[in-house]
């Protein structure tokens, strides 16, 4: 899973797409994933996959974007080898394989641009439960907690005499029962902990819960929004229409 | 002075939690005025957190079990109102800030209290300002929580429960995990936010000798039962706290022992500097 959390996590930087409102990332991102599904030529390819990289650059996380996708590369090499032995042809097999790299890629293009913290809004803005929102948001808080967690009790268990990194795979696996026992007992107390501190917080408290921040396009957001658009439509004129 | 107002009562209260028949507390009767500063202390395991819990509604609301008599929160029975709507009666400041901060930045976790509440934006606008001025922490306010020392998170934890306008604030052990410099510092701001907003505060803490010169009231809890109660200079003058496994201060315990001798002082002397002045008024 490395590969994908390098290629998915937001790292606090500054560009022309870092500053814009979440929903603008959101909307380009999602749409050029929606385009990568619907994609069927290697024409169409060509184009999503350089509007995908010409953002990336335009974020400034081209190299993060690349590093997902050599990662992700293994499986891209499986994808096209099992369509080939499976009896598809070379150009399907390179289609298929094309249209995993511009899915991975266009998506990441959102979750390397905006913080968690703009994602909260995002779901705010999208009006969905708050319930589900708090969740979210107190999972990615406690990630690092909770690893740095971990990371303490191999510490304290490697100091006691285990030895993590020996033996068979399976002699591995098991190494891992004893940092995994205190790990799940101590989440479990945290999240009871909270679970306290959140109610003395009057969370739940009514129904007519407000937000203190909301989202506001600027200008340079509809400017950006039309451009973008405008390239879709091209794209589908280009693609379905006269069949390029 | 006035009358003051009774803002905590506790009446012939008993409690034991669901699946376990032994009381942890037993047959409790106390009451606590409106801005008293008081310290709750006893052995480990005698119930301190229980009670603090049966103040804000965490007992029954969330933790289940026998409930026995009655808990008087200003002028309301904690059990016919939920632990979040006691939340703007009764802040409560746990041991861990750590899992008492839920957002990824001190404006947004203070803002997290104030959003459940229903506050309009003016308003939170407002407390935010205030309460990040009251605590002096307005440098940290765009900070995520892993980028805070413990003493920041442990203020950052009171914001969140202050910006709610309570009039009672708990404090289970808060300083536990600070060091001594930061902990003095944290008691003194309890001591100013007890003076200048009248707030009722109630801390659990086992160093007594930090908070002698905030502190005015002491409750001693053992086995689930108040062994003493009362105005806390007179109880560690009158009452030998060493049986509860409380800490003595040093200071205290040299006039015990000088009393012992039939050196007698007129006055409990709290610190040290307070005491050297008497000694050396006596010498002279
Ligand atoms: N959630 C719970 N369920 C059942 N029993 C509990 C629970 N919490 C505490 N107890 C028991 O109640 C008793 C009092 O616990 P409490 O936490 O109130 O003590 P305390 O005075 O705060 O101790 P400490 O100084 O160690 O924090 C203990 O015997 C404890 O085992
Ligand atoms: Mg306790």
């Amino acid at each position: 899973m490395f590969w994908l959390a390098e290629g998915l996590v937001y790292r606090r930087q500054d560009s022309i797409i870092h500053s814009l409102d979440p929903r603008v990332k959101l909307i380009i991102s999602f749409s050029l994933f929606i385009l990568s599904l619907f994609s069927s030529t290697i024409f169409e390819f060509t184009i999503l996959l350089f509007a995908i990289f010409l953002l990336g650059a335009l974020s400034k996380v081209l190299r993060r974007m690349t590093k997902t996708i050599t990662f992700s590369l293994t499986f891209v090499i499986m994808i096209f080898v099992i369509n080939l032995l499976v009896g598809y042809d070379l150009i399907f097999s390179i289609i298929i394989s094309l249209r995993f790299i511009a899915i991975i890629s266009s998506s990441s293009i959102f979750f390397l641009t905006s913080s968690p913290d703009e994602l909260d809004l995002v779901m705010r803005s999208l009006h969905l439960p708050y319930d589900l929102i708090f969740a979210f948001v107190t999972a990615v808080r406690f990630v690092p907690v909770i690893l740095l967690d971990a990371v303490q009790i191999i510490d304290s268990q490697r100091s006691r005499g285990l030895e993590i990194e020996k033996g068979s795979i399976f002699k591995r696996i098991r190494n891992y029962i004893p940092v995994l026992i205190p790990l799940i007992v101590q989440s479990i107390i945290r999240s009871e902990e909270l679970a306290e501190a959140m109610e003395s917080r009057a969370y739940g408290f009514s129904k007519k819960r407000t937000s203190y921040y909301t989202l506001h396009f600027k200008r340079r957001d509809y400017l950006i929004l039309c451009l973008h658009f405008m390239l879709v439509v091209l794209f589908i004129l280009l693609v379905y229409f006269f069949h390029l | 002075m006035e009358t003051l107002a009774e803002i905590i009562k506790f009446i012939n209260f008993s409690f034991s939690y669901s699946g376990s028949t032994t009381p942890i507390l037993k047959n409790i009767n106390l009451s606590i005025e409106e801005g008293d500063f008081v310290l709750l202390v006893g052995p480990s395991g005698c119930g301190k957190s229980t009670l603090l819990r049966c103040i804000n509604g965490l007992i029954p609301h969330l933790y289940n079990g026998a409930y026995e008599g009655e808990v008087i929160v200003d002028g309301e029975l904690v059990k016919n109102k939920n632990v979040n709507e006691l939340a703007t009666k009764v802040g409560f400041v746990f041991q861990n800030p750590e899992n008492q901060i839920f957002m990824f930045s001190v404006e947004k976790d203070i803002v997290f209290g104030l959003e459940n509440i229903g506050l309009e934006r003016n308003e939170i606008d407002i407390r935010l300002k205030w309460v990040l001025h009251a605590l002096g922490i307005e440098h940290l306010r765009y900070k995520p929580p892993y980028e805070l020392s413990d003493g920041q998170k442990q203020r950052v934890a009171i914001a969140g429960v202050l910006a709610m306008k309570p009039k009672i604030l708990i404090l289970d052990e808060p300083t536990s995990l600070l060091d001594p410099r930061t902990a003095l510092d944290f008691i003194l701001l309890l001591g100013e936010l007890n003076k200048k907003f009248g707030l009722t505060i109630i801390v659990v803490e086992h160093r007594i000798d930090l908070l002698t010169n905030v502190a005015n009231k002491i409750i001693v809890l053992d086995k689930g039962e108040i062994v003493f109660k009362g105005l806390l200079k007179e109880i560690i003058k009158n009452k030998n706290l060493n049986l509860y496994g409380v800490g003595v201060p040093p200071v205290i315990a040299l006039q015990n022992n000088l009393r012992d001798e039939d050196i007698i002082f007129d006055e409990v002397y709290l610190n040290v500097k307070d005491f050297a002045k008497e000694i050396k008024r006596r010498l002279i």
